[in-house]
């Protein structure tokens, strides 16, 4: 079954895309290629020299001033040079400039990626991304696109010198353009396709590799040895078979570009030669000719080659740009929210199309209460979580805060309204403090320890440091100390105190925490937040117990509503889950 | 592209007939590497691809050589037309074709044992990592960040492969060298010595700028190496960044670091660019200086106009094969520092070893000396634990992914090869995960249970609902990690997957932690059926789990404090009432 991973731009995105990036700095661009012109210029020079020179020789004349051949040609080399190396160094600037916006471009697409694809998508696919197709596209962009526009504008010159050398001398050197072109766009018609196809292939092997790294423990309590091996072997011969098409493709392309790059230099000997043995041409213009077409594979070959190169940077691009290409599921709007009441209505959502996971929720959230969500697993908690809090939008209905739909705000100000934990816990890669600024990069140290005092963290961070008050520098994350589960969920509840929103959404957020450990965190977590809109999913019937009202969610629909007391005496399902979580116990 | 691929398939073959066939990647068995060292490493994989490489060398050798060779049938050809020799110059022209027709067909067939060697390479450098990851198993975790394994996927296993490929042009390239050099002294002793003294001297002209060079590189690479994990780390947290925010924070962060990259792309370029030039300069030199003695030879009468173009030809030519034997010098290193991290994961060894008896299934009760915790055939036996990690201290004793005095049936556990106790024991905790594949696969993980048996488990998990939802029910494909199923769900699927897996010994920690309390009484009700005749460890605190268990042990302070059943331990241990009931009381006060 094919796996959905996220859109990839089309050819005029990515051609669109790139035209805009090349003219955006037109003065560097043009000193570059200015640059470029007067070093090709200067590598004119010698051919001509030394054709004029085997001329005089055939004719056995004795007053060559040799010398003063040599000398120039070195000195023009010498100014092709000091040429080249400015020419260098202006276009890599200029790379280097356009290549940090391209990657920055794209995570700030990637931040901006509606979550549901991500989940979706899995990560494997966007870590590809960033890695795999940004270091292609840098390839692309550091010699790619340089090494093609010196190849175009050195190429031009060439031409230009054989003409001049002699129009007639320009004609056996056009010979192998159609090969050339034709052979070309043969490839280049396959090619996007074969490339795109061996960077998924790649990505799928790439994935595998990092799932095996990260579950290395579960694969050896469940003896799965023998099955990540087969799945390498699997991803690598899918990988093998998409690497072989394209090379495939190359075995056509190849021989072809190389017969065209022969046929112009054996043609101009050849034709000239017998024009110069007609006395219609001169030795010095066919060594000349000669010696320029030679010149021109060099320019030719780089271009031809890294066309190959630029259709793997595109390929990339347009896997970079199509990250762009997700529809939003957030249209903001213009209207600001009046209060603070949350209000759920008719809501419905599917995950795919044709299934609802909710069927028409109606909740008014009263600002300020403690609303305890529970109900069985699969029953639509967390969705309906991620709708109240403004991360995914409703399929139909709406949820809005103060009379605005959660998903017209934007993001900077729904984060201000509603905030959301869930039981998924990432340690970034940075110091603690980092970790917890977050959502308030402004907080002090004092607001940061009062935060993780509030969720019971305080002890073990100020354990890390030994005593040395700097524990909130501790590196943490990938690479730095390590940090259990359990803490992660309460670093991630720090974060939210740090964020104060007047609306919270715990879903399961303290489900790895030790039960007992939870509870208590949990009250401790009540008391800071007095006066914010609670909404916990719980698993564990205390929070229900403790909360104001119960919300009781079956099978996507809310089936039970009121206080703890009220929903034990209507004697209903929440009456019955708590008879038999209570009830055991007694 | 069905189409495309057919087309491709014939044009393979036809190639084949030219060389040796191109063997089918992944190779079977990657076999064993050597890790002693990054230079042992990259030998050793270029030793067992020995064939494509000796053959795309040669291939290598002729393609370079027939564009070495163009300067003097081309020299020739000129001669022939000053001369005006209409027949010698038709000739030599065929020459300078023949010579091109060697190059395309030597050339594209270089390509291709390079592109395979560069292949064979890098998927062997994956096979070994994969297998060495397989084997360290729980031992991996803690040694190694993830980062670090997985850089291997993303950019050491294209470096190997380039050193392999560049191996094999810098060969090609070193050959024509002293080809060229080798005409050019049996022309004209001087000429040959001014070539022979001058290429070296322009490879160790550049010299000076590879060092900075290199170091800039590095510096370059080393920034783009964090900006890369920078990266990854968005993308891991992507959720978690858009529940709270932070998402311009991290932006920013990004942006900064980048610009950092692009500074030091900057300063590498400001010594590429004059390495650029040198590459220019120094054999432009050469060039002029072969001119300069070739045409007083020629003014001498030594040499023929001709001679004198094609000396001319050989400088010029000469300027790929040394700009290829830098590139050697470049993807050499590059390969190396790959080659180093590869070996750095190859070369660690599991923590915990396996000795050489044998297993005595049946009978075996579990025993941890340390906690006198006691796991015994056809019982489910519950085990609550005062403080958590008292209990994952148990669990991993007893699985042996950690040391301790355990016995089976009276033998020592560490005397048994591990992979037999893998086999009987099994612990899964709630650090396990679900692998991306078809959901049916991922269940029965052994592949050994029928579709009663899966449907069983599912049921004593409570995961039926889970699979119902699902489209293709069984044969959907899950994602990486499980990431579309909640974690109640994923929870459910992993125990339903340990179940499954139906071991003599089965060892849960926390299987409920993360499911309402409606299913969890389910799933409790559910186990004992489900492991009936088989020894169970169920480490928890929930009254509902512990009131379903045939035995219940109470640990504090890393030791068995009390045993017997749920009720009885309520009605006589007050501690072991305190902690299973702990979060009751204080509900009710």
């Amino acid at each position: 079954m094919a796996r959905e991973i996220l859109p990839v731009a089309d050819r005029a995105q990515v051609r669109a895309y790139a035209r805009r990036l090349t003219l955006k700095y037109p003065r560097q661009l043009g000193l570059a290629l200015a640059l470029h012109a007067l070093a090709a210029a200067a590598g004119l020079v010698a051919p001509r020299m030394l054709g004029d020179l085997v001329e005089g020789l055939a004719k056995g004349r004795t007053d060559l001033r040799v010398d003063a051949v040599a000398l120039a040609i070195g000195a023009f080399v010498a100014a092709q040079a000091v040429l080249v190396r400015f020419a260098v160094y202006a276009s890599s600037r200029l790379g280097e400039k356009v290549l940090a916006e391209l990657r920055e471009d794209f995570v700030g697409r990637v931040l901006a990626l509606p979550l549901s694809t991500v989940e979706r998508a899995g990560s494997g696919d966007l870590i590809t991304r960033t890695s795999r197709d940004v270091d292609a596209l840098s390839r692309s962009v550091r010699h790619a696109v340089p090494e093609t526009l010196i190849a175009i504008v050195t190429g031009v010159f060439v031409v230009g010198a054989v003409i001049l050398v002699g129009p007639v001398m320009a004609v056996p050197s056009l010979v192998a353009v159609p090969l050339l072109w034709g052979a070309t766009r043969w490839y280049l018609n396959r090619a996007r396709d074969g490339y795109l196809r061996e960077n998924a292939a790649y990505a799928d092997m790439t994935e595998g590799l990092a799932e095996t790294v990260e579950g290395a423990r579960t694969i050896e309590a469940l003896g799965l040895e023998g099955r990540r091996r087969d799945r390498t072997d699997r991803d690598i011969a899918r990988s093998f078979a998409a690497e072989r098409y394209t090379l495939g493709l190359r075995m056509v392309w190849f021989p072809a570009v190389e017969f065209g790059y022969v046929i112009p230099v054996v043609a101009t000997l050849l034709i000239g030669g017998l024009l110069s043995i007609e006395g219609w041409v001169t030795v010095a213009q066919v060594t000349t000719a000669t010696l320029y077409v030679q010149q021109l594979i060099d320019p030719l070959d780089r271009l031809l080659s890294w066309v190959d190169e630029l259709q793997v940077g595109g390929a990339s691009m347009a896997r970079l740009l199509g990250v762009a290409d997700v529809p939003d599921d957030r249209v903001t709007g213009d209207t600001r929210p009046v209060g603070e009441e949350l209000k759920v209505s008719g809501v419905r959502y599917a995950y795919r199309e044709g299934r609802d996971v909710l069927h028409g929720i109606d909740l008014d959230v009263r600002p300020g209460e403690r609303l305890a969500m529970v109900g069985p697993s699969g029953a639509g908690k967390s969705t309906l979580g991620r709708l109240i809090a403004g991360v995914h939008g409703p399929g139909s209905g709406s949820v809005t805060v103060g009379g605005v739909p959660l998903v017209e705000l934007p993001l900077d100000e729904l984060r201000g309204h509603v905030a959301l934990v869930t039981q998924e816990h990432h340690v970034f890669r940075g110091t603690l403090r980092d970790n917890l600024l977050i959502a308030r990069p402004d907080a002090s140290d004092a607001e940061v320890r009062r935060a993780l005092e509030a969720v019971d963290a305080w002890e073990w961070v100020a354990a890390l440091g030994n005593g040395s008050g700097e524990d909130l520098d501790t590196a943490v994350g990938s690479g730095g100390t390590a940090i259990s589960p359990a803490q992660a969920q309460q670093l991630a509840l720090a974060r939210l105190v740090l964020a104060d929103p007047h609306t919270l959404v715990l879903d399961e957020a303290t489900s790895l925490i030790d039960p007992r450990a939870a509870r208590h965190l949990e009250r401790s977590l009540a008391a800071v937040l007095e006066g914010r809109t609670v909404i916990a999913i719980a698993h564990r019937l205390y929070t229900a117990h403790d909360a104001d009202r119960v919300a009781v969610v079956e099978d996507g629909r809310i089936s039970e509503l009121g206080s703890h007391d009220d929903l034990v005496a209507a004697g209903g399902a929440y009456a019955a889950l708590w008879d038999s979580w209570h009830g055991t116990a007694r | 592209m069905v189409d495309a691929e057919e087309n491709g398939l014939p044009l393979d073959l036809r190639f084949c007939d030219a060389g040796t066939t191109m063997r089918s990647l992944p190779v079977a068995d990657p076999g064993t590497p050597d890790a002693r060292g990054p230079l042992r490493y990259l030998w050793w994989v270029a030793r067992s691809q020995a064939a494509p490489m000796l053959i795309g060398a040669g291939l290598a050798v002729l393609w370079w050589l027939g564009q070495a060779l163009v300067p003097a049938a081309l020299g020739k050809a000129i001669d022939a037309m000053a001369a005006r020799d209409a027949g010698t110059l038709l000739r030599w022209s065929a020459v300078v074709l023949g010579l091109g027709v060697v190059q395309a067909v030597a050339g594209v067939m270089r390509h291709r044992f390079a592109v395979f060697a560069w292949l064979s390479a890098a998927y062997r450098t994956v096979q070994v990592t994969v297998r060495q990851a397989a084997r360290l198993g729980a031992t991996l975790p803690k040694r190694l960040s993830t980062g670090e394994v997985v850089s291997v996927g993303n950019s050491d296993i294209a470096h190997i492969g380039n050193a392999m490929d560049i191996l094999l042009r810098g060969t090609g390239a070193a050959v024509a060298i002293v080809a060229v050099t080798v005409i050019l002294l049996a022309t004209s002793v001087p000429l040959g010595l001014v070539v022979l003294v001058g290429v070296p001297l322009m490879a160790a002209a550049v010299g000076p700028l590879l060092k900075p060079l290199h170091r800039r590189q590095h510096e370059q690479r080393d920034l783009q190496g964090d900006l890369a994990t920078r990266a990854a780390d968005i993308v891991a947290g992507l959720r978690v960044l858009r529940g709270v925010g932070g998402e311009q924070v991290f932006a920013a962060r990004y942006r900064e670091e980048s610009q950092r990259v692009r500074q030091a792309g900057v300063r590498v370029a400001s010594v590429e660019s004059l390495l650029e030039g040198a590459q220019i300069l120094l054999p432009g030199v050469l060039i002029a200086c072969v001119t300069w003695l070739g045409a007083h030879f020629a003014l001498d009468g030594r040499i023929t106009p001709g001679q004198l173009v094609a000396f001319y030809g050989y400088a010029v030519f000469l300027i790929a094969p040394l700009r290829t034997l830098t590139e050697a010098a470049d993807k050499l290193t590059k390969g190396h520092v790959a080659a180093r991290r590869v070996c750095r994961i190859l070369s660690l060894e599991p923590e915990i070893a396996g000795g050489g008896g044998r297993f005595f299934t049946g009978e075996g009760t579990l025993r941890d000396g340390g906690s006198r915790a006691e796991v015994r055939p056809g019982r489910l036996t519950a085990l609550a634990a005062a403080a958590p990690q008292d209990a994952l201290a148990i669990a991993d004793r007893l699985g042996r992914f950690a040391p301790g005095d355990v016995t089976v049936g009276g033998a020592p556990l560490a005397d048994l090869p591990l992979a037999e106790a893998r086999r009987h024991i099994l612990v899964a905790d709630n650090g396990a995960r679900l692998f991306s594949g078809r959901l049916r696969d991922e269940l029965d993980v052994r592949g050994t249970a029928g579709d009663e048996d899966v449907r069983q488990a599912l049921y004593a998990a409570c995961a039926e609902d889970i699979v119902a939802a699902l489209p293709e029910g069984l044969d959907a494909y899950v994602a990486e990690s499980g990431r579309e199923f909640s974690g109640g769900q994923q929870q459910r699927l992993r125990l339903a997957r340990a179940l499954i897996a139906d071991p003599e010994i089965l060892i849960l920690v926390e299987p409920t932690s993360a499911v309402d309390a409606h299913t969890e009484a389910r799933v409790a009700e559910r186990l004992g059926k489900a492991r009936a005749g088989r020894a169970t460890l169920v480490c928890t605190t929930s009254p509902l789990v512990l009131d379903r268990a045939d035995h219940v042990l109470y640990v504090e302070g890393g030791v068995v404090r009390a045993e017997g059943t749920h009720r009885a331990l309520l009605e006589t241990e007050p501690a072991y009432r305190a902690t299973v009931t702990r979060e009751l009381t204080r509900g009710e006060d």
